[in-house]
């Protein structure tokens, strides 16, 4: 099992640290943030200043370790827009994410799951045939969609707070992360469900179950012990999966529900060409995703005995 | 945020396969398969069960109606889609505007159809792209093994790694605007997932029973691949083609919806629901962004139906 | 958990385990399934009562009966009955069936790896059974869990009892479903196919197993199986079943040296033989087994007799008691023909 852990740490190391090279020759090489975009014209004794100010007039390898060490110690340079440090950009976004993420992974857990419970247990009944029904409008209904919907006819009622609103207007953190929330749930719940109704019918068929009750034992022990413990596994590590995305920044609903998270601030940064945002931003996002996903690999094989040993 | 099906948390179910009869002692020696291409008795089968199934047909249909809609769209479309007429701006829906006109005045209807092509095209290219590349790197990292396997492997890991729209937004910034480049962002963003897929199917059907048999009776290495693993392994990179087409459409309008990838006057959907959106504000019209954001969803559904339809009637045993 | 009620205390003692005119049919869409067709036999403390025969041949859909594991829709019971000394099964509600399972009926399956839930520790399933049944402590079921383990012959059973199934041996985890069996000294063992996913050497092993329980016990078993080579020595009554009927049924050596019905003698002559002759050839029974939901009219097994007449083909032969048969005998066979088979087999053990 350690000798697991270690190669796939190994693994997500080699991974995050290509793709990060990637996302630099991207952003540094290809696209110069300093030459004139568009509408914006920038004289060239300016772009030599801003070159040499944000130390891009040195050699390629060493932006690049530079950044990289940078990084490890947390500094992260000041943005090209309006001079903040961007370690407190980010740090103002981040928990927003992380809110949203934590709200969203709740809902559609307890509703996923129950419903592919429910779904699996009462097959064919008017239950299962209403989880079916709705997970396939919910998952063919692309999230953007369902985004928009409710932005424009949920949003500023009742507890929801309006859409679009002024930047000057505070929202309680607790309404703010609602409908953004529910936006998101509702697609992971469909998937969940499905995942859930799958893994559990299956594993109620299995040869294990039907000794369970030759035992003796009720069927709701059979089912919330024996079936769960082994249907849930799929489930979970998809979970996990699902966190890894989330906190790399809903980009689509957070834009649209103006919520300002982790995704808001990389569209605005793209939009401004801002590399030393993007850079820590893109970098974290793959990061965390590397992180859950090698963690979810783990998990799995906590869960499962039969992964341990080989 | 687009959900791409992720085929490594895929239900077994995902595994198409054809197997020999399983071993709790029931005998039903027909149900032997070798792993050849469909027989004719096999596709009228096919169609068959296909054609019993209700929402598959819809799909069908649907999806049929789209794409000549498509094509004829040079032919059929009522006004110029780019072509503003200010006079005639936030028109509600009627006889000579079926959807109403935009705030410049354009056609919604046209700007709608011009829209679909762009979105059919850039689906299908997507697709194709990303299948080729998917199945042919999928399928030399699975049968090859080892070494070709390990490399493919970390590389998908790489880019898997890059949350899909952020990604694609990064190579657009990186190559610039264009129908091209949104393809071009698409494909490699998209590809891994088709690799995976494909991989995960040659490397189960080559340890399976149906193929040591073939190889037991000297079969050489190319002939059971193309005739044994092939067939089999092909099939739920088949069905998932047809859902990758509706995963790019809505990839593209994200896109176009955050100001991404093409100019910000086509008549694009995702384009057209952030104009439509920003009308509410001012005029209150909802049919604006309502008709664009119907339309990506018909479109996905009905690609997602077909997709279904075909792996219900690919394997009824999944049922 | 004694059976403290209903003791029937008039006529002759019930039988411990009695299957009565039993009839189990599924609707399905291809018309009802007559998976078993009025079926009786009983059993004794202490017996052990083989049921042979093909699969789809009724004998695990009898078994699980018994035990009420056939969900009901889609399965429904026309006819008959099951009774536990006397108290009827099929009648008691579901909770009190509840009691019964694992406590005074229990049932080894096939296929011990998939039996086993494999995200569980053995010991935690065994324990399980005893604190499903008896009120007490986890230490207490723990501890009766190894003891269990050591009897059924497992080496090491601290370390095993911690232990997943699949960290076990084929014929291991066979011992241990016997364990888990046992656990409550059930009356009666239900063991469906034990064997058949078990090497052969192992076979002998649990087989032996199974008979040294059983004498230290008096437990009542039931030995359902395909397999006549193992029932040959471990069986004392031997049923053959076919297309959900009873065929022939008698003691051991009855059905072996005295076999009255044309499909016990098929599977008799298509058993390899250490002690004939290897000139000698196999005789298959040609065909398939029919489908329980299209069965030949007549006598059942009639498409693939070799000693069939238009006769067959009339009615269901009903079990007769055999011809010459002794008066405390209860050897009887469905079949017309019976003493064509009672001819063909005395030529064969000629040879």
């Amino acid at each position: 099992m350690g000798k697991f852990v270690i190669r796939r740490l190994a693994q997500a190391v080699l991974v995050v640290i290509a793709a990060t090279l990637l996302l630099f020759i991207g952003l540094f090489v290809l696209g110069d943030p300093f030459a004139s975009t568009g509408d914006k014209t920038v004289p060239p004794e300016t772009q030599q200043i801003l070159r040499e100010r944000f130390g891009m007039d040195k050699s390629l390898p060493m932006q690049y370790l530079t950044y990289l060490g940078n990084l490890f110690t947390g500094d992260l340079g000041i943005d090209f827009n309006q001079r903040r440090p961007v370690s407190e950009m980010i740090g103002d976004a981040l928990p927003a994410t992380a809110r949203l993420a934590l709200v969203a992974i709740v809902l559609d857990v307890l509703i996923g799951v129950v419903a592919g419970i429910i779904a699996a247990v009462w097959r064919y009944s008017f239950w299962d045939v209403l989880v079916t029904v709705l997970t396939t409008l919910a998952i063919g209904i692309p999230v953007f969609v369902i985004g928009i919907w409710l932005r424009q006819k949920v949003s500023g009622t009742w507890i929801f707070p309006g859409v679009p609103r002024p930047f000057t207007e505070v929202v309680p953190w607790y309404q703010e992360v609602l409908l953004p929330g529910i936006t998101l749930a509702i697609v992971d719940a469909a998937f969940i469900a499905r995942l859930m109704r799958g893994s559990m019918l299956e594993v109620l068929r299995a040869d294990y179950i039907r000794t369970a009750r030759a035992k003796g034992l009720g069927e709701r022990s059979v089912i919330m012990k024996h079936a769960f413990r082994n249907s849930i596994i799929p489930v979970v590590t998809y979970i996990g999966i699902s966190i890894g995305v989330l906190m790399g920044g809903a980009l689509i609903t957070e834009t649209l529900f103006q919520y300002h998270g982790v995704g808001f601030l990389l569209i605005t940064s793209i939009r401004q060409n801002n590399n030393p945002v993007i850079m820590p931003l893109v970098t974290f996002a793959v990061l965390i995703y590397v992180l859950l996903s090698m963690i979810v690999d783990i998990l799995y094989a906590y869960l499962d005995p039969r992964i341990r040993l080989s | 945020m687009t959900t791409t099906p992720n085929p490594d948390l895929s239900m077994p179910a995902q595994a198409v396969l054809v197997e020999p009869a399983d071993h709790h002692g029931d005998m039903q020696p027909e149900e032997v398969q070798s792993g050849k291409k469909p027989s004719r008795g096999q596709l009228a089968d096919i169609t068959r069960r296909y054609r019993r199934n209700k929402l598959a047909m819809v799909g069908l249909v649907v999806v049929t109606i789209l794409v000549v809609l498509a094509v004829f769209e040079p032919l059929i479309v009522p006004y110029d889609p780019y072509d503003q007429n200010l006079v005639n701006a936030l028109q509600q829906p009627s006889a000579d505007h079926w959807f109403g006109t935009d705030v410049l005045g354009r056609d919604l209807y046209s700007g709608m159809l011009y829209g679909l092509r762009l979105a059919l095209i850039v689906g299908i290219c997507t697709m194709l792209g990303s299948m080729i590349l998917g199945v042919v790197l999928g399928a030399w990292a699975g049968y090859r093994g080892r070494f070709a396997d390990g490399m493919i492997m970390r590389i998908t890991d790489i880019f898997l790694a890059f949350p899909f729209l952020i990604g694609a937004i990064l190579v657009v910034r990186t190559f610039g605007s264009g129908l091209t480049q949104v393809i071009v962002a698409l494909v490699i963003l998209g590809w891994p997932t088709a690799a995976r897929l494909m991989r995960g199917q040659i490397l189960s059907l080559r340890e399976s029973e149906y193929v040591e048999a073939a190889r037991s009776i000297g079969a050489s290495d190319t002939r059971i691949v193309s005739r044994h693993i092939l067939p089999n392994a092909i099939q739920p990179v088949f069905i998932y083609s047809f859902t990758s087409i509706g995963v790019a459409v809505v990839a593209m309008a994200s896109l176009a919806y955050l100001g991404v990838g093409v100019p910000s006057d086509t008549p694009e959907w995702g384009r057209l629901i952030n104009q439509g959106i920003e009308q509410v504000q001012v005029s209150g019209k909802d049919y604006l962004w309502m008709f664009p954001s119907a339309a990506i969803c018909i479109t996905t559904l009905a690609f997602a139906f077909v997709a279904d339809g075909l792996r219900d009637a690919l394997d009824p045993k999944l049922r | 958990m004694s059976s403290a009620a209903e003791i029937d205390l008039e006529g002759p003692p019930a039988p411990l385990l009695e299957v009565r005119d039993l009839r189990v049919h599924f609707k399905t869409d291809y018309g009802v399934v007559k998976a078993v067709d009025g079926v009786s036999w009983h059993v004794n403390e202490g017996e052990t009562l083989a049921i042979v025969g093909e699969s789809g041949s009724g004998k695990s859909v009898s078994a699980m009966t018994i035990l009420g594991l056939v969900p009901s829709p889609p399965a429904t019971f026309p006819t008959g009955d099951v009774f536990l000394r006397g108290r009827s099964l099929l009648k008691m509600p579901e909770k009190q069936q509840r009691k019964l399972r694992g406590s005074q009926i229990a049932m080894i399956f096939q296929d011990p790896l998939t039996a086993l839930n494999p995200v569980f520790k053995v010991g935690d399933q065994i324990a399980e059974m005893v604190r499903v049944h008896q009120d007490v402590t986890k230490g207490v079921a723990r501890k009766r869990a190894l003891d269990l383990l050591g009897e059924v012959g497992i080496p090491n059973p601290a370390v095993r009892l911690n232990q997943y199934p699949h960290e076990f041996s084929g014929g291991m985890r066979q011992r241990a479903m016997i364990a888990m069996a046992l656990a409550n000294d059930p009356h009666v063992l239900l063991a469906d196919e034990p064997t058949t996913a078990l090497d052969v050497t192992v076979q002998a092993q649990i087989m032996a197993l199974l008979e040294k329980l059983q004498h230290e016990r008096n437990t009542a078993i039931v030995l359902i199986t395909h397999d006549l080579g193992v029932v040959a020595s471990h069986a004392d009554r031997i049923n053959v079943m076919y297309a959900g009927k009873i065929v022939e049924t008698g003691t051991a050596d009855e059905i072996f040296y005295q076999p009255r019905h044309a499909y016990t003698f098929g599977l008799l002559s298509s058993l390899p033989r250490m002690d004939r002759s290897r000139q000698e050839r196999l005789v298959p029974i040609t065909g398939l087994p029919p489908s329980l939901a299209n069965v030949p009219r007549g006598c059942a097994f009639h498409p693939r007799c070799a000693f069939a007449s238009d006769l067959c083909v009339q009615d269901v032969p009903e079990l007769r008691p055999v011809d010459g048969s002794a008066a405390a005998s209860e050897h009887r066979a469905a079949c017309v023909h019976s003493d064509r088979v009672a001819m063909a087999h005395d030529e064969r053990v000629a040879q």
